[in-house]
């Protein structure tokens, strides 16, 4: 496996969640600039309605901000999600190293699960991080397919074979109304 | 054929052009800019966020209702300047970028602005040079990895340019509504009851 870059070019990588103003800005910069500007994932879909309900764990470089990543929090588990490390600065595990703060964020919690959905292809980056299939069948179809990936937060107590209930498998993104809540859920 | 009309579908894309006034229209603009240059110019966060962002005026761009270009402008005693334009990538080759330098120009000339100017990367002057823009002097010089030409416009003056004697509550208008009543308008039918506090009247 691997090591985790403690430095770059002699300039510290460092992490923190995202406290203040700024630091969420840094967070929606970073993760603009690769998803919005690599990916072309419009912005829309990007910033979702979720961002003010989750917490932003930030890399820096020195003082630069680098990589970013959302936890949502669920009460059967911490979704990290939107993990985006800067081009230039890839090849460094500070994706590895987010999620390793994100874990240690959940532990801190009293959580014991970490859930995720990833594309097929990147399957077995997660794999090797630890994560498995949530259930074992293939990529759910449509134009857009993921796959439910989970992890324990404490690897000397590994999740039980299947704990979670068909609806978390796949959690689809919920449209939001004009007020916040799920599409439908309210008739005004 | 059977000769019945049939209504055809208007494809063209609808652009919307406004001065961000809210959290989230300001944030729109960042994520644009971060999108094009951190994420397909490799700026560093420190050196497009340079601290000029809350001595400015941001201006979105939407196509279709989807965030698609963003413009900053800075205001100088003798000219304006435009800077941070950018046009999401999947919005390119359409000429939008003229759409949003004509909006503007024209903001800027109710304003009371006769001259814009801008910091240009070399390779876009000739796009430039087609709206009216021209090199101030020879210097080439370098910031964020790229080389810049410093170029100009002048604007024709305008006949509703705001100056000291504009009526006050015109003044006071959303600057990119400047012919719409805006909400301080609304207020006044309050009337004016000068509320404050009474200093002298404070215990001690």
């Amino acid at each position: 496996m691997s090591t985790i870059a403690q430095s770059i070019d002699g300039e510290a990588v460092t992490t923190r969640l995202a406290m203040r103003m700024e630091d969420s800005l840094q967070a929606f910069a970073v993760r603009a600039a690769c998803f919005i500007g690599e990916l072309d994932v419009p912005y829309s879909e990007e910033f979702d309605g979720h961002d003010f309900g989750a917490t932003h764990i930030l890399a820096y470089v020195g003082n630069e901000p680098v990589a970013a990543l959302r936890v949502r929090w669920f009460q059967s588990f911490a979704m990290p999600e939107r993990l985006a490390v800067i081009q230039r600065f890839r090849g460094h595990q500070i994706g590895q190293l987010l999620i390793e703060r994100c874990r240690a964020l959940a532990e801190s919690r009293g959580c014991s699960t970490l859930y995720t959905q990833v594309l097929p292809g990147d399957v077995k980056y997660w794999e090797k991080q630890g994560w498995r299939r949530l259930v074992a069948e293939e990529a759910s179809s449509g134009p857009k397919p993921i796959v439910a990936m989970v992890r324990a937060v404490d690897p000397s107590k590994p999740l039980p074979a299947a704990e979670a209930p068909e609806s978390v498998v796949l959690r689809r993104e919920t449209q939001l109304d004009a007020s916040g809540l799920p599409l439908g859920t309210v008739s005004n | 054929m059977t000769g019945q009309k049939t209504a055809v579908p208007n494809l063209a894309p609808v652009v919307t052009i406004k001065v961000a006034a809210t959290s989230d229209e300001l944030l729109q603009c960042y994520a644009l800019r971060a999108a094009v240059f951190m994420g397909e110019q490799h700026c560093p966060y420190d050196e497009e966020f340079d601290g000029n962002d809350y001595t400015a005026t941001h201006v979105i761009m939407y196509v279709d209702g989807e965030p698609a270009g963003a413009m900053r402008l800075r205001w100088f005693q003798s000219f304006c300047k435009f800077e941070r334009c950018v046009v999401l990538r999947r919005y390119r080759g359409l000429g939008i970028h003229h759409t949003i330098n004509a909006w503007c120009k024209e903001f800027a000339r109710r304003k009371g602005y006769t001259r814009v100017y801008v910091h240009l990367q070399k390779r876009h002057l000739a796009m430039m040079e087609k709206e009216g823009f021209r090199r101030v002097d020879d210097r080439v010089f370098n910031f964020s990895d790229h080389e810049y030409y410093a170029i100009y416009c002048d604007l024709d003056p305008s006949q509703d340019a705001v100056t000291l004697t504009t009526t006050p509550m015109v003044v006071n208008r959303p600057e990119d509504r400047l012919d719409v009543e805006g909400v301080l308008e609304k207020s006044a039918e309050r009337g004016a009851s000068n509320p404050h506090v009474h200093l002298d009247r404070r215990p001690n």
